[in-house]
């Protein structure tokens, strides 16, 4: 189904903002800090209710509640997870919109982040990139048709952090649409099917990762006169 | 007996058998009643800080926790307890069908005679109630200030005016005019210095205003800090006495000893010299010299 | 996990209650002591039972409680519901509560009922958590002043020292009365804090993640506030103020299960009801002049447990 924003509008923090965006792509937000990034995120996510301006699903006003929760799936920036639970156990909490245990939904999921081997353990032992896997495969075990993720490489390292984006490219692959909030340019012009580039609360740019976040874009939105140097699919920035 | 009755059974003779659940009421039915009426006490008299009664003869007395099932275990006729029974205890007694005769706190001395006789019936020993009555109005008579029966002699003190007195218990409160220790303070001798300002039961006087404002005498019944400063001490022309606390709680026998303490206390106290300094400044007793008296000499 | 805790703790409360029985001031002897059937159907088994409605309603709420603030150190005073009973509850000593057996207890849900209602109004619809905390501990810290002021105005001593003392909680001379009071009422609340479950078991994800897994936060706030309510506002009317049970049992279970806060509520109340049941038969078997007040003794093995716990936190580095 098509996730679709129109004239989107947050007070201070959005301004007539309309997009759409199809599934089975993976969709960048970019832009510099308080351009509203997190903020358009959430409207999608169904978390905040814009002042003006609706978010559509499949062409019908987002449903409210467990609905919602069983077709959008949102992975917050900050991963706290207050329980000492198991990986199987965090992970099955991705089922509670759907009031079932779903163990093959949870063991799948594991399976997909490749921690089915730790399934047991305890949260608290894992390492940062097993940890945001783990909170990846909480949002795949409700098998959502959107995934909309919330700067979900920032404390990772490089390594996993393209394992992630893996993960994340298996899932657009299965049929699910995927919405990452990123900072990393590069990673955004090598990695994601499609940008959109928000300056201070409006769209300024929507297309793909060279359209969007072509040089003229970057010093238009960013502020910077940067190259960009590389290959395609391996591109990196250099900024002066 | 055995678990079928729900009711204390009538009494069996004229002395049924009697459960105390207050220290006020031990006290009396001790005199009132045959120790092997009195199937327990309360714990109360059996600590020395609580008593209303000699410790030797309360810890003779088997004591309670004041509990129903200690009650209910000792099966009496009669249970005897005071106004402050906790509200699961009473509800417990009325649910069972258990009659509880209470006596409340004596506010003066027809109550504590009405108490007296009260408990003496219900021991079936009413000769002994008049005989408890007539040893406190006894006490009460050789206490009194202002009259003085001809067949005792009367120290110079008891024929002179009421003294001042600010009667003072723990907490800084002062007991009001309708009080059994009011009424004896009164009997023997002393003016209510809390009462002539005005204030009622309860009342909170602070040291400062003590100072500010001294009566003739302090009396403490009680022994935290406020009560025994070192600076009551000092008062030019204040007595300190102290009075146990455990005097102020019950009537009966302990009538017997609260007069003789006060009328002890009022001996203590000489007639002031007529226009002579009261509550003063401090002075320092090694090195001040002693106030002069006033010049006019006028006897008392 | 190898104990499961439901079972276990029934298990032990299947031999504990049997044996509660026999605990008293009193030695029963069944041919010699007068009015033995009495003490045991009137007084000893109610207020057994009671031991077991009042431990279940704190433990179920201690554990709903810190599944919701998402703290290990949560007590279901914190909502302020236990003081606004208490404070009810010392309204009723003013009031001549000896005028009926139920006006305290009716008095006590009163004031539960005046906390509830307060802490919505505050916490209300923002239903946030950290005003919702903050909300409760001013309640409590009210209902606390007011009851400090009620207690201070009491005619005398021994009108004080009666409310101070029903304050400190205790089963003593409890019956079928409270039992039939407390029993519908703790039931409810429970029904209502196992409702909760699923809520808290998304919020350990954060408050932003629980609403995108379909968690209304005001329906979630509405079932904490009605079950705790109800659960510690009927255990203080019939018993006073007993703390820490809700803060120790929690604890003492959650390892026993997957650690999810759902999974904690039911096994909590049964632990929560053994825990007060053999409190109370301590109190009434140690031979002290009268018998220890319920709430006294909790405090005396709780303080130590919470040090207990305090340290063990530090030394895993876990809070």
């Amino acid at each position: 189904m098509t996730l679709a924003a129109r004239a989107l509008t947050v007070a201070k923090r959005l301004a007539d903002v309309s997009v759409s965006l199809e599934p089975g792509r993976i969709t960048a937000i970019c832009g510099p800090n308080g351009a509203g990034k997190s903020t358009l995120l959430q409207c999608l996510a169904g978390l905040i209710e814009p002042d003006g301006g609706q978010v559509l699903l499949g062409g019908a006003p987002l449903p409210p509640g467990r609905e919602r929760a069983q077709r959008i799936g949102y992975l917050p920036q900050v991963g706290e997870v207050a329980w000492d639970l198991s990986v199987a156990g965090l992970a099955a909490l991705g089922r509670l919109p759907h009031g079932d245990r779903g163990e093959a939904q949870v063991a799948a999921a594991l399976a997909a982040v490749d921690l089915a081997h730790l399934a047991l353990r305890p949260v608290s032992t894992l390492s940062g990139g097993e940890r945001a896997r783990a909170l990846l495969a909480r949002v795949l075990a409700g098998e959502p048709g959107w995934i909309l993720a919330d700067e979900p490489l920032a404390a990772l390292d490089l390594a996993h952090q393209l394992a992630l984006l893996a993960r994340l490219r298996e899932a657009a692959d299965r049929g699910a649409g995927v919405v990452l909030v990123l900072h990393d340019l590069a990673l955004a012009m090598n990695h994601v099917d499609g940008v959109l580039v928000l300056d201070r609360g409006t769209l300024a740019a929507d297309g793909t990762p060279a359209e969007a976040l072509s040089e003229d874009a970057i010093a238009r939105v960013w502020g910077l006169t940067a190259r960009w140097l590389g290959e395609p699919g391996a591109r990196a920035l250099t900024a002066s | 007996m055995w678990g079928c009755s729900q009711a204390p059974q009538q009494a069996t003779g004229e002395h049924p058998t009697i459960v105390s659940l207050n220290p006020c009421t031990d006290a009396i039915l001790a005199e009132v009643a045959d120790p092997a009426q009195l199937l327990a006490i309360s714990h109360y008299s059996h600590d020395p800080r609580a008593t209303s009664m000699p410790l030797g003869q309360a810890r003779r007395l088997h004591a309670t926790g004041g509990t129903v099932e200690e009650v209910l275990a000792l099966d009496p006729d009669v249970v005897v307890a005071g106004a402050f029974l906790p509200p699961a205890t009473a509800q417990a007694f009325d649910r069972l069908g258990i009659d509880v005769e209470t006596f409340g706190i004596v506010p003066d001395l027809a109550e504590n005679a009405t108490q007296i006789r009260r408990l003496a019936a219900l021991a079936g020993h009413p000769e002994r109630g008049e005989a408890l009555l007539a040893r406190i109005d006894e006490a009460l008579a050789r206490a009194r200030h202002d009259a003085c029966p001809e067949r005792l002699a009367c120290p110079a003190s008891r024929r002179g005016p009421k003294v001042d007195a600010l009667l003072w218990q723990t907490g800084g409160i002062v007991p009001g005019e309708a009080t059994l220790i009011a009424r004896l303070l009164a009997h023997t001798g002393f003016a209510s210095h809390s009462a002539a300002r005005g204030l009622g039961q309860g009342a909170y006087v602070p040291l400062e205003r003590v100072l500010a404002d001294p009566p003739q005498v302090v009396i403490a019944a009680g022994s935290e800090r406020m009560l025994t400063h070192p600076v009551l001490r000092g008062l030019v022309g204040v007595h300190y006495e102290r009075l146990d606390p455990s005097l102020l709680y019950c009537g009966g026998p302990t009538v017997v000893r609260a007069v003789e303490r006060l009328a002890e206390i009022r001996a203590r106290i000489p007639l002031p010299p007529a226009g002579g300094p009261r509550g003063g400044p401090l002075r320092d007793e090694r090195t001040d010299p002693p106030p002069t008296p006033p010049a006019s000499g006028r006897g008392a | 996990m190898m104990i499961r805790p439901i079972p276990l703790f029934t298990l032990l409360l299947v031999l504990a209650i049997p044996l509660s029985l026999l605990a008293g001031r009193v030695w029963l002897d069944p041919w010699t002591t007068p009015n033995a059937a009495v003490i045991l159907a009137q007084l000893r088994l109610p207020r057994a039972l009671l031991a077991l409605i009042v431990g279940a309603g704190l433990g179920a709420a201690g554990a709903a409680m810190q599944g919701y603030l998402r703290n290990p150190l949560a007590d279901p005073g914190l909502f302020g519901i236990a003081p606004g009973a208490a404070l009810g509850a010392v309204a009723s000593f003013w009031f001549g509560y000896a005028a009926s057996a139920w006006l305290l207890p009716v008095f006590a849900l009163v004031g539960a009922g005046g906390a509830m209602a307060l802490l919505a109004l505050i916490a209300g619809r923002s239903a946030g958590i950290a005003l919702f905390t903050l909300a409760g501990m001013m309640i409590a810290s009210l209902a606390g002043a007011l009851m400090s002021l009620a207690i201070s105005l009491a005619p005398n001593a021994f009108a004080m020292s009666e409310i101070v003392t029903w304050l400190m909680g205790a089963l003593t001379d409890r019956g079928w009365t409270e039992v039939r009071l407390a029993a519908p009422l703790t039931l409810a609340g429970i029904v209502l804090l196992r409702l909760a479950g699923p809520g808290l078991d998304a919020l350990t994800l954060g408050e932003p993640a629980a609403r995108s897994l379909g968690v209304s936060p005001a329906r979630l706030q509405a079932l904490l506030i009605l079950g705790t309510g109800l659960t510690v506002g009927s255990g203080v009317a019939v018993a006073g103020i007993v703390g820490f049970v809700g803060l120790i049992v929690p604890h003492l279970v959650r390892p026993l299960t997957d650690r999810r806060p759902s999974a904690l509520i039911v096994p909590s109340a049964l632990a929560g009801a053994l825990l007060v049941l053999v409190a109370d038969c301590v109190c009434r078997v140690l031979p002290l002049v009268t018998e220890l007040r319920l709430g006294i003794a909790l405090s005396l093995v709780g303080a130590p447990f919470f040090l207990w716990l305090l340290l063990r936190m530090r030394r895993e580095a876990w809070l």
